[in-house]
This record gives C-alpha cells, structure tokens and sequence, in this order.
C-alpha cells in the first residue's frame, strides 16, 4: 500500500492534468449533451435523452456516422499498405542515409495539416498539377474529379497520416530480432514467406498501433474532410463543428461528441483484443 | 595450410568443398580472407577461434546469409556460392536459438517442413520424431517463451534436423547456457550428430567445446586458417605460438640457439639452459612453449634421462581441486606449474627449493618470424 502511494507520486501531475484538461471537460461535455436547445443558441437545463434519440433516429447523421468510420478505417488501411514498406525500409537500411531519410519521414509533421491539406487542394483541384498533367498529354477530356469528394479526403487523410504511421511501425520492427529471419529463410522460405509467416506476424504490435493511432485521428480529424471534401462530405468532426459553431446548438453537437468518443471506445476494445492475440 | 586431410579422405571426394572463400566489407579488413577447406561427409569439424577471427563469417558465407566477396562453396560436387539461403538446404543453429516467439515448439520444427510443402500427415509425423530425439515431445505445444535455455535450443536443433539438411551448422549453440547445461547438451549435440552420421561445422570460441566434440578442429586467427588437425593434433603439436597458446595453457619463454647438433638444438632462456629435440640455425630467436601441467616437480631432480630440468623456488601455490596450480621462479624466470592432487604427484610449499623438470616432447620450439 505504501509502496503503491509513493509509486503515484510521479504521476501526481500527470494524473491533476488529465483530469483538469481532459477529465472535467469529458464530464461537462456529457452533462451539457443531456440539456436541451430552444433553438437561437438558447440553453435549457435538462436531462434528456433527446440529443441522442435524435441522432440514432436521423438517417442523415447515422450515415455520418457510418461515413467516417468507414473513412478513418479505409485511410488506416491505404496509410497502412504504404507506410509498411516505407517503415521495413528505414528500420533495416545500413545506409549512411538513413537518418537523414527518417527525418525526411516524419519532417511532415512539422507542417500544419491546414498547409498540407492546401498543399493538396494545389495538386487535386481541377485546375490543379494532376489534371494539368492529364490535360497536357491529352488524356482526359473532362478534369477528374479528385477533390472535393471522398477521394480527396482520403488522399489527403493517407499523406497526413503517414508519418505517425510509419514512427508506429519503426518502432515495432525495432524488436524484431533480424535472426528470425535468416532462420525462416535457412529453412527453406522464400523471401515473400518470410515477410507474410515470420515478419509480419511479429510486427503485428506496431500495424496495430499505428492502425489505432491513425484511426483515431482520422474519424476526430476535421481540416482534411473540411478543406478537400469541399463541403460535400460529412463526417462526425465537421458535423460537431456544424451544430456548434453554426447552428448553434451546443447539446446537439456535445451528443455527436459523446459518440465519436464511444466510437473511440469501441476502437481502443477493439485494438486490446488483437493485441491480446498478437502480444508475444 | 598445416594439417594434411585425413587418411579416410583421400578415398572419397569431399562432401564440403571451401575454396579461396573470402568476405571483405566495404572499406574495411577482410573479415575472411582466402579460406580452403574439405570437409568429408559426416565429418564433425570446428571452426575455432577468438572472437572476430572470422569464423562466424565463414559459417554463415556456408548457410548463404552472407555473400562471398570471393571464392567458392561445393556441397557434394556443386557449386552452390550463387545459391540463395532458402534453396541451400542448411540446418543452422543460433547462438541465440532464434525460435519463432509467435508459433508454438510444434510449429517451429514443423516450418522448414511446410516451406517445402509436405502433405500434413507427413509433416506431423516427422515433427514428432525430431522432438522425441530431443527428447522434448511432451513440450510440442508450448510456446519458446516457456521453455527453458537448454530446452530452447534443443528446439532449435531439432528444427535443423528434421528439414535432413545437406550440412548442419552451429553457431556458438551453447554460449548462452551455463556451465552444467552446455556439457550436457555437447554430448547430446554430439551424439545425434554420430548416430545421424550429418555433416556439421560448429562455430565455437570455446577450446573445451572444440576439443571434446569435434573430428576436426580449424583453428582461425584474424581471418585465415592458423591450424587444421584432429584436437590431439592441434595439442600436442601446435603449428605455432598461436595455436599453442589458443588451445590450453602454457608456459611462454623467449630463447636464442646457443648450440645445434645431433638433432638437438641448446637454448638460452635468459640465463637458463634448455634443450629442444630439432636442429636450428645458431643465433636464431625462438619461442619456447611447455604446458603447465607436463611440468613435474621434485625435490632433487634428476633420473628423468634426456628432458629439460631447471632448479627454482616456489612463489605461489593455489589449491583448485583436481590440480595445484604453482608458479615458480627459475632464475628470475616465471612459470606456472599444475601437479595433480591426490598423491599423483609431489607439492612443495611456499619458498621451498624444487626441481622442475619436463620432456623434450613437451617442449615446443617456434622459430621466431
């Protein structure tokens, strides 16, 4: 008991912080989802379940429900598909290189996702570098519609994504022991079965957290589905923006947040039970 | 190098033929450097040597998970240098058994079979029977994690085995066991090895382990072969000061020629006179090597017939069991002496006068380069 009590002591500002940043406004947010708008940005003290019966009852946001967690689950996987290579790369290389490279890697993350996310819009639009491209080669009559659409979403989600990616990924195959490898191909593996029976399995912990990490950021994010989908796709972040900031109607929008933050929930179970089966 | 093939050798071809293998990384020394070697089928051969020397390079140039900068690998008359790892049909052992954390014991053996897609009744089979020859069946379905050290890498070794590859390589298989357990596990190793009769280079920088197990010890120095002979070989006739000092202990003196004649050489040890049973050229420099415990002490000396015999006082006297472990001084001269326990042999004490006396046999004389 003792012991545990000086064990906390450490933690003493880590734990006062969370529950003042994270905690108190989590508990506030779920009070004010059970009160009630009358409308013009008013706030009615209650105990309703109205916000949420709303929601579950309105086909329009239960497919953005159903948008966004399919959205964040598909640019997990694309990030995921291109970060894997990329990251098995940065972590095997002997090149003199290689530091230089994994800073290249990550150095996106030190630009805002809004400049980013502008950086793309230059490339996708229709005006942009792709449909230049296309139209100087006489390819497509019509420009191809990459933005404003899911697609742009998810290409831009994908690049935003990578780096935390493949930092995930990096330090997964960091304990992989090489050994194992050269003792699956001295009995007999190819190095395509390598990869799928020896590394892979063995990575898992790192495709597993890199996969929650940008699941989660991709259903919370809110500039990528703002700026590329142009106003034509909506998700849960945009919508929560929506009910707050333009209709006004703070115990709508705090419901929507309570199940984006069961949509968390569900993610992080999800993520415990693969790790359960994956953790050596 | 020293060290003809073996008589059995010369009637049939060699089944492991190494010829001017080298690895050189880049920029840097040669890690190998021009390495030749036969090694016949069955045959137990150890790669022996300090660490960096080589000899875990050239184990895994032969298992095909390092490229050779030069030179070649013959398995049973072919050539297999360009051979990727996976179609080279090695059986490697890890120092660090290299167990697959993520599949059970069964699985781990059970792999090599499945890359070679065997129907299931035949995989499981002989699944089976490489566990029961590790004497491990009842641990199939266990994960390496729950097994012991020695347990590990007798999974290991049974994972080598039952893929019956071409050659078996170990590399340091039971550096990272204690003491009891690696005796016990050589003798296993060893054993299945025999009762096999597979080809196995074994990576050790252990002499023990070398002396005890192998058909044949290479002994390696900074890349290139300084000795291959049998273990008796490699004792009682070191190809030089190196290999003399490598393989048990000894005693290290510097001398001059000072007479030669009649197949005797006399030497000068820093005052003391010593024989050598071969001729040299006068005034050369040598080095004269003689085993602690081919040393015998007396109280007077003298009758042994021809031999080196040299007064000295006793400086220090170590109790060790099986032996006392002496150190005396000749004429200013340190050596260390090891007389048996246990009325095999007569122990002075501390400060008292002693003869010591050795054969000519055991003194090994090394002209200086």
């Amino acid at each position: 008991m003792k012991r545990a009590v000086a064990a906390a002591g450490p933690l003493a500002p880590a734990a006062l912080l969370t529950a003042i940043a994270f905690v108190l406004p989590l508990a506030w947010l779920l009070r004010l989802s059970l009160d009630r708008s009358s409308g013009g940005g008013m706030l009615v003290d209650a105990v309703t379940a109205a916000n949420y019966l709303r929601f579950l009852g309105d086909g329009f946001y239960l497919g953005v429900l159903w948008r966004s967690t399919w959205m964040a689950a598909l640019a997990s996987a694309l990030t995921l598909l291109l970060s894997y290579p990329l990251a098995l790369f940065l972590a095997r290389t002997r090149s003199r290189w290689r530091g230089f490279l994994a800073v290249l890697t990550i150095a996106p993350l030190l630009v805002s996702s809004v400049v980013r996310t502008f950086g793309w819009m230059v490339i996708l639009g229709d005006q942009g570098w792709v449909n230049g491209l296309l139209r100087l080669v006489s390819l497509t009559a019509a420009p191809l519609r990459l933005m404003n659409n899911m697609l742009g979403v998810l290409i831009g989600l994908t690049e935003v994504m990578m780096p935390v990616m493949t930092l995930a990924l990096i330090a997964g195959f960091a304990r992989l022991d090489p050994t194992l490898e050269e003792a699956a191909r001295s009995l007999g593996a190819p190095p395509r079965k390598v990869l799928l029976r020896v590394t892979l399995p063995l990575s898992m912990p790192g495709v597993l957290l890199g996969s929650l990490v940008t699941f989660v950021l991709s259903i919370s994010s809110f500039v990528t589905p703002k700026l590329l989908g142009g106003g034509r796709v909506a998700v849960l972040a945009t919508s929560i923006y929506e009910e707050a900031l333009e209709t006004l109607n703070w115990p709508f929008a705090a419901a929507i947040s309570v199940v984006l933050v069961a949509v968390f929930g569900v993610a992080l179970m999800l993520y415990e039970r693969a790790m359960r089966r994956w953790m050596i | 190098m020293a060290g003809a093939a073996p008589p059995a050798m010369a009637a049939d071809a060699p089944y492991l033929k190494l010829a001017g293998l080298a690895k050189r990384y880049d920029g840097g020394q040669a890690a190998v450097a021009g390495l030749d070697l036969a090694v016949a089928r069955g045959e137990f051969v150890t790669l022996l040597g300090p660490s960096g020397c080589g000899k875990t390079t050239t184990l895994r140039m032969i298992a095909g998970l390092v490229e050779p900068s030069a030179g070649r690998i013959e398995v049973a008359g072919i050539d297999v240098t360009k051979v990727p790892a996976h179609r080279r049909n090695m059986g490697v052992v890890f120092q660090s058994y290299a167990l697959f954390p993520h599949l059970s014991v069964a699985r781990n053996v059970a792999f090599g079979l499945e890359m070679r897609d065997l129907p299931r009744g035949s995989i499981e089979r002989r699944v089976t029977e490489a566990l029961a020859l590790v004497r491990l069946a009842e641990l199939a379905e266990r994960k390496p994690k729950a097994l012991s050290g020695g347990q590990q890498q007798r999974v290991a070794l049974a994972r080598a085995l039952v893929i019956e590859p071409s050659v078996l390589l170990l590399d340091e298989p039971l550096s990272n066991l204690d003491a009891k357990l690696r005796e016990e596990l050589r003798d296993e190793i060893r054993d299945i090895q025999r009762r096999l009769g597979i080809t196995a280079i074994f990576v050790t920088h252990d002499q023990m382990e070398a002396l005890t197990m192998s058909d044949r010890i290479v002994l390696m120095n900074a890349g290139r072969i300084e000795q291959v002979g049998s273990p008796a070989e490699l004792y009682e006739r070191p190809a030089s000061p190196f290999v003399a000092g490598f393989i048990g202990r000894m005693n290290r003196l510097t001398a001059a020629v000072t007479a030669s004649g009649g197949g005797r050489s006399r030497l000068d040890a820093s005052g003391l006179s010593l024989m050598a049973s071969r001729e040299l050229p006068l005034g050369v420099r040598v080095t004269v090597m003689v085993r602690p415990h081919r040393i015998r002490l007396s109280a007077r000396g003298g009758g042994a017939g021809e031999g080196n015999a040299v007064r000295a006082r006793v400086r220090k006297l170590v109790f060790a069991g099986e032996a006392v472990q002496l150190e005396i001084d000749a004429a200013g001269l340190v050596l260390r002496v090891e007389q048996p326990t246990g009325g095999g042999g007569w122990v002075p004490g501390i400060g008292e006068e002693v003869a010591a006396t050795w054969s000519l046999d055991d003194t090994l004389v090394f002209a200086e380069r």
